[in-house]
């Protein structure tokens, strides 16, 4: 068989992509075993799909098992239904297990054999830099961190991710936000001493608690913010704090006195600045606090702007405040009601008399070489751009690339020196298409739809990008160059240590975020009253834990069915509290076993329990929704127009209030809603024993709570344990729709049905293995999919076969 | 935190801190004229266009708000009560107010069985195209031109930025979107073209820097205007040679962009050109992102579409104000429940009336911006008389996702394009299009 690390040779089906073995030993399904699976589908599914009902929008009638190739969208769909049990419905004749599963086996291994002989990896337009990754890249070459939504538009979703190809559209506002980043990055990277003053402000969330001490802020200190902040270079620096005011323009927590801020930088205090208790919105400078201009030297720091904490312990008041202090900036006006000043955002202005760039981290990285003499000037900054643009471009440096960065190296240079030529030639190059585009190359010669493996530098990329959410390190392009990224030892090993890689965190942060929905967290805001201890620093623990839970699978390479089945989470004090888990102080996290069996896995998450509620109560038709889309892959149907929401069905009935499970039986009472709801609610309803906010709960507003019900398949369901059992017997499908995610997500593409075949071979494939994280990543790696490309309609015009074969 | 009244006091302390930008001699080179209240406008009177959306229909074009008259008033014509609606708050502009009820946006209604039931998904793509988005989440979206973008290739090429796309909501709907529709159908009411959509931008800064760019001195901004342009020589080369790589269709993406940079060139062409005949004027600070509550954020963005105007930067906004599906809370509105949720009211009308009031607080934040207009000067009249901004949703009664009979208003005069001041009812089953392009359309800018 090809293999290259040469430019991708062109590839017929390979054997090394399917696994000619397990699908020949399926393959050869006798006469008498398909007449069987066809008698199936007419004895329980055509009497619902047929030409005259068309149930679903959908008729099998004289569908033929061994044909299932011809239709090969309409049988993965089938396999999908028949293999969750959702199908046949509840209601309905079915047949028994062995007979269900005899089917869905003939209809993949029909499927699989068909792929086999001739597999498709699909293709996708190329793709460019997202937000995240922009970002990311640009921290991996500068150890800069920026804020990339100053200068990008959001990125489009599909398919639950920020990376699909081919909705990344073109426009000249993304052009733009490009240029414009470029232009302040290699400012900030190299350092301005022209710098103009300019105001960069950072907010800090209303109902972010300010009682307590702040991560990474100098103790001794309360609340503020710390951020890390880029000075462009060395002078003066104003920071101005601008503190929450009460509806009337006064200052709000002015009651325990005046107090005291605290600006530091670097962990070091450089300004103590006196908070008048009697400013006001209506002053000159309103709500607003600053600092004297202070020297601050250009590069990164740490700054820190807290309140100096006055006391320790509880105030005696008779009416306390909640940690939520802003929920409503009306509470604790008064006195005997004892609140404390919050900051609302903290602005860094400057800088003012500029006295250079001094050295810093980012410049050191910059500049590895410097001229001593006017001649040793351009190899020097010949030796610095080649080097910065192979890293950017992520391959080594081509003939034209220098030719091409060089002129912006001498235009710069004339006005700025030496260190204005290297900035105005990195600016050039993070402008670049080499480095926003991530165009794959093609071997000469290809027909149209011809399948090819690409080159390995492209698969360095494509790694990069999939695991660490960023560009690929020097060792991977050197691999790469040398052709032996894609030897399949090479290989596996460079996947296990970049896993082992800290960068490997964006699996967490990106794929795991985005997949479970976790960005939906900050979107909900749980009701004031009812939930007075919520606020966004606990919706930020709970963010966390989830990410760490993940992070936990692929570090310690567990089973990925270990995320429903964990005895064991991540807390800090403050989720800690939240959960009833004692023994955990501190801002840390920390692994800790569940003391009882309430919670095990996601489904006992404070994110996921909330992002699924309404702010005022919980929502047993998100909690099944997000279930069957998010873990099941087999998203309910949508719901019609025109349906009443549950409030109108009313909450109480003869004097009391309604479970939430009484509620949702009355509005599951219209026929209209009973088809589908009866399916989603009692998923989302085994969870009611987690109030909106994920904590544990046998009474809701004085009722006793009732998570009793039938999955769709009739499994009787009480309480989280049960549904946990009833998705665990299913792992199946479970592992097989996170490998779609995760498919969707490394290829930036969505899944089509032509891609399950080789998602069920990695599937099977992992099975060997426990469904350990690290066979599944490799599994997904390894595929065809992520390691070969079609080639696009051809340059000699023949059709593209690609997407709608 | 906006860029005038009371809060201009925490801005002046940036004070001298503000890029400043070239702005041509408007009072100088008008001539004096007199304001017709009819009648076609005269050319180069620079017409300004808002196209505004907001989502989810209105109480008042449910059955029972009709008859309660939540949205449009009873009396057709001029002597109108606006005292039951949620446009209320426009009364003080009622002379600038042009009410049309009973318009139809029928393209977003469901033309096939796999359509039924994506309304939210695929409204706000019909809002100003009027046209039926093509039912596919890939990259082969197709809709229609846009009003705003029709505009601007008609009358709108001599400033610098043809027009900017604003939107208050963030568009990362997790998960993606449903009903097979692609995300962009709902992110966005800007199409340059069928295939093209514009993005939004939700970030005041953002909105800020692409408007006045960045750089302290006009010799700054001159010479990185100079590395900018050698920047998209560049972009344009490697375009070329890239494109020799690729098939056909990643080519035609790749021209895509190249027409992006073009537009790009073209841009910092026109701000060189003006400057040649302008002055500096200090402009405020840059706004400094998102701020946290709704009526900041929306009166932020018309701060910045009163800059824009008065620089003449451009002349086109349109502006996004809600997104589908969106269970946001306002405060601002006294009601508690989430905006979808109250736009499914069930026909009660202790609901609709709650909905009602959602409306009306969104109607509300609309005197803001024509107080400004009004309050700018450009040679003879104010920004007002010379603006036209349309103000609806594509959906009549959210509850039942239906399109007909939906919430459409405009107001300004633009150039006397628009007399005002009057509620006109439309003959059943006119397409909103049809208001819009007669009323502007024909109008020089």
């Amino acid at each position: 068989m090809v293999r290259a690390g040469l430019l991708g040779a062109p590839l017929a089906a390979s054997p090394r992509f399917a696994s000619p073995a397990a699908a020949a030993s399926h393959a050869g399904l006798s006469p008498e075993s398909l007449q069987a699976q066809n008698d199936t589908i007419r004895e329980y599914c055509v009497t619902c799909h047929n030409d005259m009902m068309e149930r679903g929008g959908l008729s099998l009638s004289g569908f033929d098992v061994a044909k299932a190739t011809e239709k090969p969208e309409l049988a993965e769909k089938m396999i999908r239904k028949l293999r969750t049990g959702m199908m046949p419905p509840r209601d309905a004749r079915k047949p028994d297990q062995a007979t269900r599963m005899n089917l869905v086996t003939a209809l993949e291994t029909t499927l699989d054999a068909a792929a086999s002989a001739h597999p498709n990896p699909g293709r996708r337009s190329f793709q460019r830099l997202n937000r995240a990754e922009y970002a990311s890249a640009i921290r991996a070459m500068f150890g800069l961190d920026i804020d990339v939504s100053n200068f990008l538009p959001p990125d489009t979703i599909s398919a639950n991710f920020d990376n699909i190809a081919d909705v990344q559209m073109p426009s000249a506002t993304v052009m733009q936000g490009y240029m414009r980043a470029a232009s302040y990055v290699s400012r900030l990277a190299v350092g301005d001493p022209e710098a103009d003053p300019s105001s960069t402000t950072y907010d800090v969330p209303r109902t972010e608690s300010q009682k307590d001490h702040l991560e990474g802020a100098p103790f001794g200190t309360r609340g503020g913010t710390v951020v890390t902040h880029n000075f462009p270079a060395d002078g003066k620096y104003t920071f101005k704090m601008l503190l929450h005011g009460e509806p009337t323009g006064a200052l709000f927590g002015r009651t325990i006195g005046d107090i005291q801020m605290e600006v530091s930088i670097d962990g070091a205090r450089v300004a103590l600045v006196k908070v008048d208790r009697w400013i006001s919105e209506s002053d000159p400078d309103g709500l607003t606090v600053s600092t004297e201009p202070l020297d601050v030297r250009a590069g990164p720091h740490k700054v820190a702007a807290t309140f100096l904490q006055e006391f320790e312990g509880v105030e005696p008041d008779l009416i306390r405040p909640i940690d939520h202090t802003l929920a409503d900036t009306q509470i604790g006006v008064g006195y005997g009601v004892t609140t404390l000043p919050h900051l609302r955002n903290l602005a860094i202005v400057g800088p003012f008399e500029t006295s250079g760039v001094s050295d810093n981290p980012t410049r050191r990285r910059i500049f590895s070489c410097r001229p001593t003499a006017p001649a040793e000037a351009e190899p020097c900054a010949k030796s610095i751009i080649g080097r910065l643009a192979s890293e950017a471009y992520r391959r080594p440096l081509a003939a034209g690339d220098l030719e091409e960065l060089m002129p912006f190296y001498a235009q710069g240079a004339k006005t700025g020196g030496f260190e204005g030529g290297i900035r105005t030639a990195l600016q050039a190059m993070l402008a670049s298409l080499h480095f926003l585009f991530r165009v794959e190359e093609a071997p000469a010669g290809l027909t149209g739809g011809q399948v090819y493996r690409i080159a390995d530098v492209d698969l360095a990329s494509r790694l990069s990008f999939f695991l660490w959410g960023s560009i690929p390190d020097d060792t991977l392009i050197g691999l790469a160059e040398r052709g032996e990224l894609s030897k399949p030892d090479v290989y596996e090993a460079q996947v296990r240590r970049m896993l082992a890689d800290p960068k490997a965190w964006a699996l967490s942060s990106r794929f795991a975020a985005q997949w479970l929905r976790l960005q939906d967290l900050h979107k909900i805001e749980p009701d004031a009253l009812s939930f007075p201890y919520y606020d966004e620093t606990l919706a930020e623990a709970m963010y966390r834990e989830t990410e760490l839970l993940f992070d936990h699978m692929v570090r310690a390479d567990r089973p990925v069915t270990e995320l429903l089945t964990a005895d064991y989470t991540f807390v800090n004090e403050r989720l800690a509290r939240h959960y009833g888990i004692p023994g955990v102080s501190g801002p840390d996290f920390q692994m800790v076993k569940y003391p009882d069996d309430h919670r095990r896995g996601l489904l006992g998450q404070g994110s996921i329990l909330t992002l699924t509620s309404h702010g005022n109560r919980t929502s047993p038709v998100m909690r099944g929704k997000w279930v069957m889309e998010v873990l099941l892959g087999s998203p309910p149907p949508p719901p019609p127009p025109n349906v009443p929401v549950l409030e109108q069905t009313g909450d109480s009935s003869d004097g009391r209030f309604l479970s939430v499970a009484e509620q949702m039986a009355k509005h599951r009472a219209s026929p209209v809603c009973s088809s589908c709801h009866n399916v989603i609610d009692p998923i989302g309803l085994s969870l009611d024993n987690f109030d909106v906010t994920g904590a544990f709960r046998i009474k809701d507003r004085g009722v006793p709570v009732d998570s009793s019900g039938e999955l769709y398949d009739g499994t009787k369901l009480n309480g989280i344990a049960d549904l946990r059992q009833a998705l665990m017997a299913r792992s199946d499908v479970i592992i097989t729709h996170f490998t779609e995610v995760m498919m969707a997500y490394a290829l930036g593409r969505r899944v089509e049905y032509y891609d399950m075949p080789a998602i069920r071979q990695i599937v099977r494939d992992a099975a060997q293995h426990e469904n350990r994280m690290s066979s599944i990543i490799l599994g997904v790696v390894r595929s065809a999919a992520f390691q070969t490309a079609r080639a696009d309609v051809a340059m000699d015009g023949s059709k593209d076969a690609g997407r709608n074969r | 935190m906006y860029l005038t009244g009371k809060h201009m006091s925490r801005r002046t302390a940036l004070r001298g801190l503000g890029a400043t930008i070239a702005l041509p001699l408007f009072d100088a080179m008008v001539p004096v004229r007199t304001v017709f209240a009819k009648g076609a406008a005269r050319a180069g009177e620079k017409t300004r266009l808002v196209c505004i959306e907001q989502v989810h229909g209105a109480a008042g074009c449910s059955e029972v708000g009709l008859n309660l008259n939540l949205w449009n008033p009873a009396r057709v014509g001029r002597d109108f009560d606006l005292s039951p609606t949620s446009l209320q708050p426009l009364d003080r502009f009622r002379d600038h107010l042009t009410i049309v009820s009973n318009t139809d946006t029928r393209m977003a209604e469901a033309f096939a069985p796999a359509e039924v039931g994506g309304d939210h998904f695929r409204s706000s793509a019909v809002m100003y195209t009027h046209c039926r988005p093509k039912l596919t989440e890939g990259s082969d979206v197709h809709v229609g031109t846009s009003m705003d973008q029709l505009y601007v290739q008609k009358f709108g090429q001599d400033t610098p930025i043809p027009s900017m796309q604003l939107s208050i909501e963030p568009v990362d709907q997790s998960g993606g979107c449903a009903y097979g529709y692609a995300c962009v159908y709902t992110d966005t009411i800007s199409w340059a073209a069928p295939t093209k959509p514009l993005p939004m931008v939700r970030d005041p800064r953002m909105v800020f820097e692409q408007l006045f760019g960045a750089g302290g001195t006009a010799e700054q901004r001159a010479q990185r205007r100079a590395t900018d342009r050698s920047i998209l020589d560049m972009m344009l080369e490697q375009m070329t040679s890239l494109r020799r790589e690729l098939g056909a269709s990643d080519r035609q993406r790749l021209d895509q962009y190249a027409d992006n940079i073009r537009e790009i060139e073209q841009r910092i062409a026109k701000v060189e050109a003006r400057n040649t005949s302008g002055e500096d004027r200090e402009l405020p600070g840059a706004p400094a992102g998102v701020p946290d509550s709704y009526d900041e954020h929306v009166k932020l963005m018309f701060d910045l579409q009163v800059l824009a105007f008065t620089s003449d930067t451009t002349r086109v906004f349109s502006f996004k104000m809600g997104r589908d599906g969106s269970g946001r809370v306002y405060p601002g509105s006294g009601i508690d429940a989430g905006f979808h949720n109250a736009s499914h009211h069930g026909a009660t009308e202790a609901k609709i009336r709650e909905f009602a009031e959602i409306n009306k607080y969104h109607v509300s934040l609309l005197p803001y911006f024509l107080e400004k207009l009004q309050q700018t000067t450009e040679g003879d009249a104010n920004l007002l008389e010379k603006t036209v901004v349309v103000y609806g949703s594509p959906m009549a009664n959210g509850n039942n996702h239906n399109h007909r009979g939906c919430p459409l208003i405009l107001l300004g005069h633009g150039n006397g394009i628009l007399e005002g001041g009057v509620h006109l009812h439309a003959e059943d089953g006119t397409p909103m299009a049809n208001v819009r392009r007669r009323s502007l359309m024909q109008a020089p800018g």
